[in-house]
């Protein structure tokens, strides 16, 4: 089992990067063309309002700011327990990833209802217009997952030896048997099935948010003198 | 349908960000006009990006790294080019979106991709080039109606002159008590100015950039520059925000370099002339006006202000704002050369302009773009709310002391 699930991992794995690699492939050759839209420069403000749009969501709160609560609360929770998961996949463990284990076990607490908070927004208020289905089915999956950690936290705590040596494993490419919990298993497959579809726009929305300042502050330059 | 050449082809580096970037999320429907009047999610800007997504995963996708290019759904197509040509262009989507995709060019840029592989454009839109090269105008209007019926006799157009006008098209055939407000504007200012004989005052480019239709573009520019560089032009005044976009934003690309001479909305030369006592009203006008911002002015170029600097300017009057104005401020129909194809969109679009007008008692609503001119004023006809509809510059022509030639 713990082969299988290890080699289920590689798998996810790669699929993961090699999306990556091909959008990075597409990206590259557009690169290649000239572009003749003019550069606008990059100035310390248009990288603090970038810094700010990117790790606050500032674009999303001007335009709805009871989403961005849901939002900013899934984004930087979901975060925070990606990095406390650290510790499973690193030998020795740095000193900040033990730092973030109290912040990252809170975020694990609100990473479920989080996400529950944006499903309801999306699917049963009368203002919003659309939910996409590929976005349904991922915030779904979160929240499969998020559960069956906070189950595992509170309530069926796995072997946390048999859990870091089965990661480790994954690591070091030297496979161990997997830990003998269901909650583990299903927790463990459906982090592999959400892997191959994380979306790409973690990469390109941060740039496009630095174009979008870029504009804005050239805006006014395309009519007037300054 | 099977495609060797990639969907990306048409895209700027940005723009093939931009097609990745999309989240999603929808929040840009509730500040799409089409949304506001068919509540259709399949032509929504989330939907378009989505189904031209699969087209580049049909060209640029592993399998057909590996396979060759893949079959291209045709159904999916056909729904694209209807989604992407029923959108108005007018940019509010962009304006709104969380991670601020610039829609205003890239629905543009799909459609010229669209028409690259004969999809595009739609309808009435597929006989403007040949209207262009037959008769220099989309309408396909004689050359020698462009000015004659509208242009003040007692204004004077001087040979050369550092400042130009140019008219437009739009302004010229559908919306003529704009053009000759513009006119009459420019002879009170005082400072002489310039036009292009009517057979030289071609198309600016515009509705064949928008929909995706390049082939002309060039050279009417090079005509048109090398036009106003003959008369010794500093400076081209035009009131249309379209032809405002595209001279300032695409023509020195199409010109191949920078232009010599710059361009300035007629807002912009008004409310200099008012601020250096230039323009005298010769009444007062007391009434409550509501503005309604172009969308190719405010988040096109950014000229926001200037056309408010000028109506507060008028002695009496009140001015009201929409709810969304400015660089938020809603379509009026018009937009994107779907009003030719999708009429009733558009003339829908148009009365939710007047119904809130109307709701906010203004007593006039001022327009400053002659495609929102000729469609709303097409909007109120059998439309049970009704208000006065004036150009901006229609406005401050009947309202200037005298009629300098």
């Amino acid at each position: 089992m713990g082969t299988i699930l290890v080699v289920a991992a590689y798998s996810a794995y790669s699929v993961f990067w090699a999306r990556f690699l091909l959008h990075g492939l597409v990206w590259w050759k557009a690169m290649k063309r000239l572009s003749t839209e003019p550069a606008s420069p990059t100035t310390a403000k248009v990288w603090a309002l970038t810094v700010s749009d990117v790790f606050l969501f500032t674009r999303l709160l001007m335009v709805n700011p009871a989403l961005w609560v849901g939002e900013w609360a899934f984004h930087a929770s979901f975060l925070l327990v990606l990095l406390r998961h650290l510790r499973y996949f690193l030998n020795p463990v740095p000193a900040w990833v033990w730092c973030i284990q109290t912040p990252g076990t809170i975020a694990g607490y609100v990473l479920p209802p989080a996400l529950v908070y944006i499903l309801v927004i999306r699917l049963f208020t009368r203002w919003e217009k659309y939910a996409s289905p590929a976005n349904m089915f991922l915030l779904c999956l979160v929240l499969v997952i998020s559960s069956l950690g906070v189950l595992m936290h509170v309530l069926y705590k796995p072997d946390l030896v048999d859990v870091k040596l089965f990661a480790w494993g994954i690591v070091t490419l030297r496979p161990a048997a997997a830990p003998a919990s269901l909650l583990f298993l299903l927790h463990f497959i459906l982090v592999l099935v959400l892997i191959p579809f994380l979306p790409t726009h973690i990469f390109t929305a941060p740039l496009v948010m630095m174009e979008a300042r870029k504009r804005k502050k050239a805006l006014r330059l395309v009519m007037h003198e300054e | 349908m099977k495609n060797k050449r990639s969907f990306t082809e048409e895209l700027s580096p940005r723009q093939v960000l931009e097609i990745d970037a999309c989240t999603q999320c929808g929040e840009c429907l509730k500040h799409c006009p089409i949304q506001d009047v068919t509540g259709n999610p399949t032509v929504s800007p989330p939907e378009k990006i989505r189904m031209f997504r699969e087209f580049i995963r049909a060209t640029d996708g592993l399998k057909a790294r590996f396979f060759g290019p893949g079959k291209v759904d045709r159904k999916l197509l056909e729904d694209f080019v209807k989604a992407v040509y029923e959108c108005t262009t007018c940019g509010a989507c962009g304006q709104n979106c969380p991670v601020g995709i610039f829609t205003q060019r890239l629905w543009p840029t799909l459609r010229k991709e669209m028409v690259k592989r004969g999809l595009g454009p739609i309808g009435a839109q597929a006989s403007v080039p040949n209207a262009v090269s037959r008769s220099g105008n989309p309408y396909d209007k004689p050359a020698a109606d462009r000015y004659q019926p509208w242009f003040p006799e007692q204004v004077k157009v001087a040979e050369r002159a550092e400042i130009a006008y140019y008219a437009g098209c739009t302004g010229a055939y559908e919306a003529q008590p704009m053009v000759r407000g513009d006119a009459l504007v420019l002879g009170a200012i005082g400072e002489p100015f310039t036009m292009l004989p009517p057979e030289e005052e071609v198309c600016c480019g515009f509705p064949l950039f928008i929909t995706g239709q390049h082939d002309l573009l060039a050279d009417l520019v090079r005509r048109l520059v090398e036009g106003y560089r003959a008369r010794g032009v500093k400076t081209l005044v035009c009131s249309c925000p379209c032809c405002v976009n595209i001279m300032s934003r695409d023509w020195p690309v199409f010109y191949g370099s920078d232009l010599p001479f710059k361009i300035r909305h007629i807002t912009q030369l008004v409310a200099a002339a008012v601020k250096e006592g230039k323009l005298k009203y010769r009444k007062e006008l007391h009434e409550r006006v509501i503005y309604h911002d172009p969308c190719y002015l405010t988040r096109g170029v950014g000229v926001i202000e200037e056309p408010r600097e000028v109506l507060r300017s008028i002695p009496g009057l009140t001015l009201l704002e929409f709810d969304r104005n400015g660089l938020n401020s809603r379509c009026c129909g018009a937009g994107g050369a779907a009003r030719k194809v999708y009429h009733e969109n558009a003339v829908a679009i148009g009365r939710l302009t007047i119904d809130e007008a109307v709701a906010k008692k203004a007593d006039r609503l001022i327009l400053s773009c002659p495609a929102c001119y000729a469609k709303v004023n097409e909007a109120m006809v059998g439309h049970k709310n009704r208000i006065q509809i004036t150009d901006i510059m229609e406005l401050i022509g009947s309202m200037i002391e005298g009629e300098k030639s």
